[in-house]
């Protein structure tokens, strides 16, 4: 964490902050699907509550709150109240392995009377050498939320929700990490900062001891243009991962209630609703890292916006800064893009029954996830003969 | 690899939730009628029944073993996926796509096989 | 205390502390819980080691999906009557004591006995390549152990065979086709 009392500080800062933006960014995001589920469905959503509806969510929140929190007879309460705190950990773990913008340096500066030496500020959490095989890991975690739901909830119901939804994230797991194997083996590392530099600058690849360059200089190197299957496979399994429509058969109301968080009404509903979103988000954020560049933006390379801004008179260390901030707005578009396509789809396509779920996720996106990994594999040991 | 801070993190969160949920409960009230029907579970509004014989089905225990047989085979997959261009560059390609080559086709004849058998009916 | 020693006594204290829970909680879901935060604690016990992969592969097979078979295997079966911890009775107290007194000197003679080549250095001052140790894995699977790794599919697939097999015995609900 840090060598000296000042990283340890900024990095545990860091993280707070991090964690803060994940629970904080869960309201927008229901605001963001009330209203455009709204005009999906040609009705307003909420629109009385502050303007356009926003303060609507903060109504909500206090409204959780102050609801009476009692347990079923039948629970077994050490779960029960395990479970919701347990939703939010795989959540904010995996995402503050994204890296969302730039690093910069903060350069020496003094206070307290001693001088603290230049420090490389990194824009996420904490960096992960082997950031893919981490978040994959920690995900397959959330697991044990559901199952913890069930359980202690006492009910067969949530029992039953529970184990479908178990056997829904473990069935899409493995799509969600054979999807990823295809570029896996064109960047050649597991690390997402790495690649997130090799997809900077125009599109070019070496064929057959050429280096092809697109003419069009603004198509920018990224991964869509070269694992686009992957990138569907990939985007599908996410939606399964974060049980979102049309794979919400663990929230299916006219099926089992409402699953495994029946019984949870008030705070501990929204803490599930916290994790789910959190999935939804570094789904978004994995994608704009795998297949879209990150914090890239095309055309332009970063160290070529950082002589744009110093040449508008900033110094070194402002530029860095207003660097970072700029790629950290280039995230955020794409982010936001990703996480409308989310709620867009949620509200667009019916939901799957769950003998189709299963089979779609055993016997169509596996083998075609399979099929990727191994045309990818020739395709790159042919054009590099 | 940050190891603290990940550590940090999650006792950070576990702390931050239960506080929450204490939140919850100190700040939440309490009706006046705490009846034994508010506090059974929901089982749509019928009184709740107590079936002695649920078998509930194998079909879940198959998918979490066939979960973890292709989860092994996709783990291997990814020292694999990291050195291959490596191996290319050493010369080595071809003899490593031909063994990965035979490792896919051990995988795909173990999925057509469990797809065969009806394996995952009906989940 | 370097932050390296701490972080090897809080792993070491939490791993011990969940595989005693495991043994000595009365409830079967409580002690496959445990087990999986035991699990977890191992693969934070491997980074520490710097085998960061090894560390990864442990969070998504063990404690992400073995763990998960057994939780939700645990949860199919009604359970009520298994509470009792500790089974009562001299005889199997005696095979407890015994088997215990085995374990513990098979430990302390491997520690004892284990050559001083062994030991590994925790460099934490050291920058370790991002993916070097994982690709020397790499290197050796493809060159060394070539057959174990093919092996280790065939085996593999050996275990599906059986699994679907165990589950249409008779009497199960995949019974008699």
């Amino acid at each position: 964490m840090g060598n000296d009392i000042f990283e340890i500080t900024v990095n545990s800062v860091k993280l707070i902050v991090v964690f803060l933006l994940m629970v904080q960014a869960v309201p927008i995001l229901v605001w963001l699907e009330r209203r455009g589920s709204a005009f999906i469905q040609n009705r307003f959503g909420p629109n009385r509550v502050g303007p356009l509806g926003l303060l609507q969510l903060l109504a909500d929140a206090v409204k959780f709150i102050t609801k009476e929190d009692f347990a079923p007879d039948k629970a077994i309460r050490k779960l029960f109240y395990a479970a919701p705190v347990f939703a939010l950990i795989p959540a904010t773990l995996a995402y503050a392995a994204i890296p969302m913008s730039l690093p910069f340096i903060v350069p020496a500066f003094e206070m307290f009377g001693s001088s603290w030496g230049p420090y490389k500020f990194l824009v996420q959490g904490y960096e992960i050498g082997v950031g893919i095989v981490f978040i994959l890991g920690v995900s397959s975690l959330a697991a044990y939320t559901i199952l913890m739901a069930g359980w202690g909830s006492g009910s067969k119901f949530s029992l039953l929700g529970a184990l479908r939804a178990s056997a829904q994230v473990i069935s899409y797991e493995l799509a969600l990490g054979l999807s990823i194997v295809g570029v896996i083996l064109l960047y050649g590392t597991f690390s997402l900062s790495d690649m997130i530099l090799a997809q900077q600058g125009p599109l070019q690849f070496v064929a057959f001891g050429y280096t092809v360059t697109s003419a069009v200089s603004w198509i920018p190197n990224w991964g869509i243009f070269y694992q686009p299957v992957g990138f569907v496979l990939f985007f599908a399994a996410a939606f399964a991962e974060s049980n979102r429509l049309p794979f919400d058969l663990a929230e299916g109301e006219a099926e089992l209630v409402a699953g495994f968080h029946t019984e949870y009404g008030g705070f501990k509903m929204l803490m599930f609703f916290i994790g789910e979103y959190g999935h939804m988000m570094i789904a978004s954020g994995l994608a704009t890292t795998f297949f879209f560049g990150g914090y890239g933006i095309p055309g332009i390379t970063p160290a070529e916006l950082q002589q744009v801004i110093l040449s508008w008179g900033f110094s070194e260390a402002a530029a860095g800064g207003l660097n970072s901030l700029i790629h950290f707005l280039s995230y955020n578009v794409k982010f936001a893009i990703f996480l409308w396509i989310f709620i867009q789809v949620r509200w667009t396509l019916p939901r799957f029954r769950y003998d189709q779920l299963m089979d779609l996720g055993w016997k169509t996106m596996l083998p075609w996830a399979l099929a990727n990994t191994v045309v990818t594999a020739i395709a790159i040991y042919v054009v590099t003969l | 690899m940050p190891l603290g801070g990940i550590i940090f993190l999650t006792i950070f969160i576990a702390i931050f939730g239960t506080f929450l949920i204490f939140l919850a409960r100190a700040i939440g009230g309490q009706r006046k009628d705490n009846s034994a029907v508010k506090r059974d579970i929901y089982e749509c509004g019928i009184p709740s029944q107590d079936k002695k014989e649920s078998r509930i089905s194998v079909k879940f225990y198959l998918t979490a073993i066939l979960f973890i047989l292709f989860d092994i085979e996709i783990i291997f997959m990814y020292p694999w996926a990291l050195s291959f261009r490596d191996f290319i560059a050493n010369g080595a390609g071809t003899p490593v796509l031909i063994s990965m080559g035979i490792f896919v086709a051990i995988f795909v004849y173990g999925l057509w096989w469990e797809v065969k058998s009806r394996a995952l009916e009906w989940d | 205390m370097t932050a390296d020693a701490f972080l090897f006594w809080f792993l070491a204290i939490t791993t011990i502390a969940g595989g005693i829970t495991v043994v000595s909680v009365a409830n079967p879901i409580y002690a496959a819980l445990s087990l999986a935060f035991t699990m977890v604690s191992v693969a934070a016990v491997f980074v520490t080691l710097e085998a960061y992969f090894v560390a990864g592969v442990q969070l998504i097979v063990y404690a992400g999906a073995v763990m998960v078979l057994f939780v939700m295997v645990l949860m199919l079966f009604d359970l009520k009557h298994e509470l009792e911890a500790f089974a009562r009775g001299k005889v199997s107290g005696a095979i407890k004591l015994l088997t215990a007194g085995l374990l513990g000197g098979l430990l302390i003679g491997a520690i004892a006995y284990s050559p001083e080549g062994s030991k590994i250095a925790v460099g934490a001052n050291q920058v370790a390549v991002a993916g070097d140790p994982t690709k020397n894995l790499g290197y050796r699977l493809f060159t060394q152990h070539i057959f174990a790794f093919e092996a280790l599919g065939v085996l593999l697939l050996v275990i599906a065979v059986g699994a679907v097999a165990l589950s249409r015995s008779k009497g199960g609900t995949h019974g008699q086709r």
